[in-house]
């Protein structure tokens, strides 16, 4: 779309208007050439009067239309009506708002390829908002002080692409470079973030730099999931310009897992969940390929429910469907990948990634007392190593090779603190890690379950709701801690990583609960341990989510660190050698590999995989909304991305009803 | 007013209620000097004023015939006997009194116009009645309308006048015209021969050839006098604008007008063919056609107009 002109006017009911133009002006013109309403009068005797008009009729076919000033003023009430009924939205190229901010949807449905051009929709928004841009700047006799722009990309969390600037080139270079992500969509940060730069103050100035709220305009598909926690303040106006078809469907992969058989750690057992948007059933067929090789495809179609609106709520649920293959044969590991065959517009989703490591036996290290119960658990375990030291062998053991806590892929603390818990995976029970950013403030007693996490990875299987604690470490958790299952008196069970050290810290000892009597106890040691040694090649990786950060534990000595996106750039990672390392977030779905050198000669090189799986089942949905509804107000959206317009309806509405009265002035005077 | 008394209809204040408003002395004192002049010399019913064109016993010689048997004595013509040796006769022109019937169209469509016509008319009937009394004529006066004939018969002499006065000013309009079943008993009326004065607007439905053919065929002297509103005659200067529903007030007939210009322009074209036709038929059968228009002054109308129409002298 070239820069728009000056006065554009969009209408947004043509049709409707040219309808009721067509039933209504025809008839209102025939009512004077029929001249229904006349003055009665009676004369003396009308034979002349016919005789008069018999002739005129007889010479002409049709009645000259006489200037009627009524007949003016209600064709052009009608005018303003019909013109109203068209809902033209006038565009004088300006905007009332000193600042603009432009709101680009990045997130992952934005990648769909339902616009005209076969285009994604991102790639849309960022055409019309650099339109925009150029509109806003275009100058005229209509436009008054071109508004300072400010580029706001959003989707998991918001980024200022462009702070407020009155060059447009700037703005249009940060459109420009936004980038598609597939991540989740959250507009509350791009709202913050706005209103941050609008009402900061000048430190010379004690009055805030902008008294007046900007105008916001929005650049989206639509399907943003905490619109309803956006509220607008008072003066804030959005323009919702609706990119996309409301009609695009989708289907993708929403969860998928691998996981070895204990019996056979050759083989993979696959689990796959689809999830459908369309309002029809979906049947179709289900491909896995493992480094890029296929390996099987599901024997008959997938067939997948219809999306289902609630009832209560109004939301749409998409269909679901889980699928588990057979059982492959990966005796060596690797990047195990689900698709659907067919394509949809958004095809991101289409397909999802899990990295299978390689069979891998533990090595566990239980420091402490060592109790019948633990040891008799972890004996059960197909591990590769089961060592048992007391804290003091353990603290020598330590003292002698600081690299000892990384010989081991889980160090069991039963009962008992270390002198150093500088890095290492531990899974403590009872003793506080204090060293760890974990206080201990007393003893609690008699505690129950409260709340928890029951999503999180520790907690798969595992049922708490008949946990009795007789005894527990009162604890406050650091910055650090994430707490999983908490009872009235403090956390149960939290999780701290901070750096090279991770752990799992049980506030209790089992044995003072009833929990050694119940089979969660045993899973959730099971998952602990696993989740623990996740990082070290445990049996898979748990899939990340885009917006996610990729965070390792490196070997002491790895040295050039590189990862490896989805679409194959390698980037470096500059830094002092350090045991750790994060990367990200990671904004796009697929798998990122992580390849470091160690310093030891004779050693190979060591390679990572992180698979990133869209969130189809929150982001999956592709059909665009037409109209979006914050917390306080609903906006409807402008179609074809269309700037900024005004309804002139409520003002052609006036008009007609100014000039009906002038009209029945007018004829009460006349008659 | 009723809702249908079509604009420019007399009021109660304009109205004629005595004699006096029908005609005045001073008018009665031009008149004493008119008379009515006929154009044809009728057979009256006693001997009076006029020729007639029954021979008879006035002075007025008008020819010889031979005599017959019977024949009175007296007027056989000596002299021509003595010339010829043959009897002839001397026939005279016998003077008798003229007979005046007076029509007056009663139809609603006469109340109408400013100055109203049917008041308009009655003056005008008064005034032409008076004449013929004052002048020993016999009067007669037939009113036509709402489908029957109102008559006032047998009028002769001034002393006449009020209750010619009175039965005019007792004449309301009603309904339509009945134009033709008027003359046809104006024709039939056995008056006797004279000069018929059909006082009217002459707008009929029906058509007014008809009715003036009864009167034209029975010898009557007849003088078409059509009363017409200034309204009628030239409606645009008179209020006539707008877009109308017209409503005639003796059918109740509407007829929808936009007073255009081409409009009011078609209407004097069809009032012209209009009356042009009626005095065309009037020539056509010896009908003596005067438009009158109701805002002329009465004197000059009668002292003028009529006179020089050799209707009066």
């Amino acid at each position: 779309m070239s820069a728009l002109p000056l006065m554009a006017v969009a209408w947004l009911a043509p049709l409707a208007a040219t309808v009721v133009a067509l039933a209504t002006i025809p008839p209102l013109v025939a009512l004077y050439f029929l001249r229904l309403r006349r003055t009665k009068r009676v004369i003396s005797s009308t034979l002349l009067w016919t005789r008069a008009t018999q002739d005129l009729r007889a010479n002409a076919p049709f009645q000259r239309l006489r200037f009627s000033l009524l007949l003016l003023l209600q064709l052009l009430a009608l005018l303003l009506v019909i013109i109203a009924i068209a809902q033209p939205q006038l565009d004088l190229g300006e905007t009332h708002a000193a600042r603009v901010v432009l709101l680009v949807d990045a997130s992952g449905s934005m990648g769909a390829t339902d616009c005209a051009d076969g285009s994604t929709r991102l790639s849309v928004a960022k055409r019309l908002a650099t339109e925009r841009v150029q509109s806003l700047h275009s100058g005229g006799l209509f436009s008054g002080v071109a508004p300072a722009v400010m580029v706001i990309a959003f989707a998991k969390d918001a980024q200022v692409a462009c702070p407020f600037t009155d060059n447009a080139a700037q703005a249009i270079d940060a459109i420009a470079a936004i980038q598609a992500t597939d991540e989740t969509t959250a507009l509350v940060d791009a709202f913050e973030l706005a209103r941050a730069f609008t009402t900061v103050t000048d430190p010379d100035n004690a009055q805030p730099i902008a008294a007046e709220p900007p105008a916001y305009e929005l650049f989206s598909d639509g399907r943003v999931g905490d619109l309803a926690r956006v509220v607008l303040r008072t003066g804030e106006r959005v323009i919702f310009h609706t990119i996309g078809s409301a009609t695009t469907q989708n289907v993708g992969i929403a969860g998928l897992a691998a996981a070895r058989n204990p019996d056979r750690p050759d083989e993979v057992q696959i689990f796959a969940r689809v999830v459908n948007w369309n309002t029809t059933q979906y049947a179709g067929d289900l491909e896995v390929r493992v480094d890029g090789q296929l390996r099987a495809v599901t024997p008959k179609p997938v067939e997948v429910p219809a999306a289902q609106e609630d009832a209560k709520s109004g939301v749409r649920l998409a269909g679901e469907t889980q699928v588990v293959f057979p059982s492959i044969q990966l005796p060596q590991g690797g990047v195990v990948e689900v698709g659907v065959t067919t394509k949809d517009a958004l095809i991101t989703d289409d397909r999802a990634s899990v990295v299978a490591a390689p069979p891998h036996a533990l090595h566990i290290a239980v420091v402490g007392r060592g109790t019948f119960v633990l040891k008799s658990l972890l004996e059960g375990m197909s591990l590769a190593a089961l060592d048992l030291f007391t804290v003091d062998e353990w603290d020598r053991r330590v003292a002698s090779d600081a690299q000892a806590p990384d010989s081991y892929d889980v160090i069991v603390l039963d009962d008992v603190m270390p002198a150093s818990l500088e890095r290492g995976r531990y899974l403590i029970f009872r003793a506080p890690p204090v060293a760890a950013g974990v206080a201990a403030y007393g003893e609690k007693s008699n505690a129950s379950v409260r709340s928890l996490r029951d999503e999180h990875p520790l907690l798969q299987y595992v049922n708490l709701d008949d946990l009795f604690v007789s005894s527990m470490t009162a604890v406050a958790p650091g910055g650090d801690a994430d707490v999983i299952v908490e009872a009235s008196d403090g956390p149960l069970v939290l999780t701290v990583n901070r750096g090279a050290l991770t752990l799992v810290y049980v506030t209790f000892d089992p044995m003072d609960s009833n929990w050694p009597f119940q089979r969660g106890f045993v899973n959730f040691c099971s998952n602990a341990i696993a989740w623990l040694a996740a990082g070290g090649n445990a049996v898979t990786d748990e899939p990340l989510a885009p917006g996610d950060v990729i965070t390792t534990r490196l070997p002491k000595d790895a040295r050039s660190p590189m990862i490896r996106t989805p679409d194959g750039e390698e980037i470096a990672i500059f830094g002092p050698p350090q045991s750790s390392l994060s990367y990200g977030p990671v904004r796009r779905s697929g798998v990122y590999r992580l390849q470091w050198k160690q310093s030891a000669e004779d050693r190979p090189a060591r390679l990572l995989a992180y698979a990133v799986n869209m969130k189809t089942r929150i982001e999956g949905r592709c059909d665009a909304a037409s109209d979006i509804s914050f917390a306080t107000e609903r906006v409807a959206g402008v179609q074809g991305g269309g700037v900024a317009k005004s309804a002139a309806w409520p003002w052609l509405l006036l008009a007609a009803f100014a000039l009906l009265i002038v009209e029945w002035w007018v004829w009460l005077r006349l008659v | 007013m009723s809702a249908h008394t079509p604009v420019g209809a007399a009021n109660s204040q304009g109205r004629p209620e005595k004699i006096d408003d029908l005609i005045d002395s001073r008018l009665m004192a031009r008149l004493d000097r008119l008379d009515v002049v006929s154009r044809k010399i009728f057979t009256g019913k006693i001997q009076g004023e006029r020729r007639s064109r029954r021979r008879g016993q006035s002075v007025e010689f008008a020819d010889f015939r031979n005599y017959s048997h019977g024949d009175d004595l007296r007027f056989v013509d000596w002299n021509i006997y003595a010339r010829l040796d043959r009897l002839f006769l001397k026939l005279f022109l016998e003077e008798e009194d003229l007979s005046m019937v007076i029509a007056l169209d009663l139809s609603q469509s006469m109340n109408g116009g400013s100055p109203n016509k049917f008041d308009y008319a009655r003056r005008l009937a008064m005034a032409l009645g008076y004449i013929g009394l004052v002048n020993n004529n016999r009067v007669s006066f037939f009113g036509f309308g709402g489908g029957k004939i109102e008559r006032l018969t047998g009028l002769r002499g001034r002393r006449r006048t009020r209750e010619m006065g009175s039965w005019l000013l007792d004449r309301t309009t009603v309904g339509d015209a009945g134009f033709s079943d008027g003359m046809r008993a104006i024709a039939l009326g056995g008056q006797g021969r004279g000069v018929l004065l059909v006082l009217s607007d002459f707008l009929f439905p029906d058509g007014y050839e008809k009715g003036l053919a009864y009167v034209a065929g029975r010898g009557f002297d007849v003088y078409a006098l059509q009363l017409l509103a200034p309204q009628e005659i030239d409606p645009a200067r008179h209020g006539i604008s707008g877009d109308l529903r017209l409503i005639d007030s003796e059918t109740e007939a509407e007829t929808e007008v936009t007073a255009s210009t081409a409009v009011l322009a078609q209407y004097k074209a069809a009032l012209e063919k209009y009356v042009g036709g009626l005095r065309e038929f009037s020539v056509r059968r010896s009908i003596s056609h005067q438009v009158v228009e109701t805002s002329t002054d009465l004197d000059t109308l009668l002292l003028d107009y009529l006179r020089r129409r050799g209707l009066l002298a």
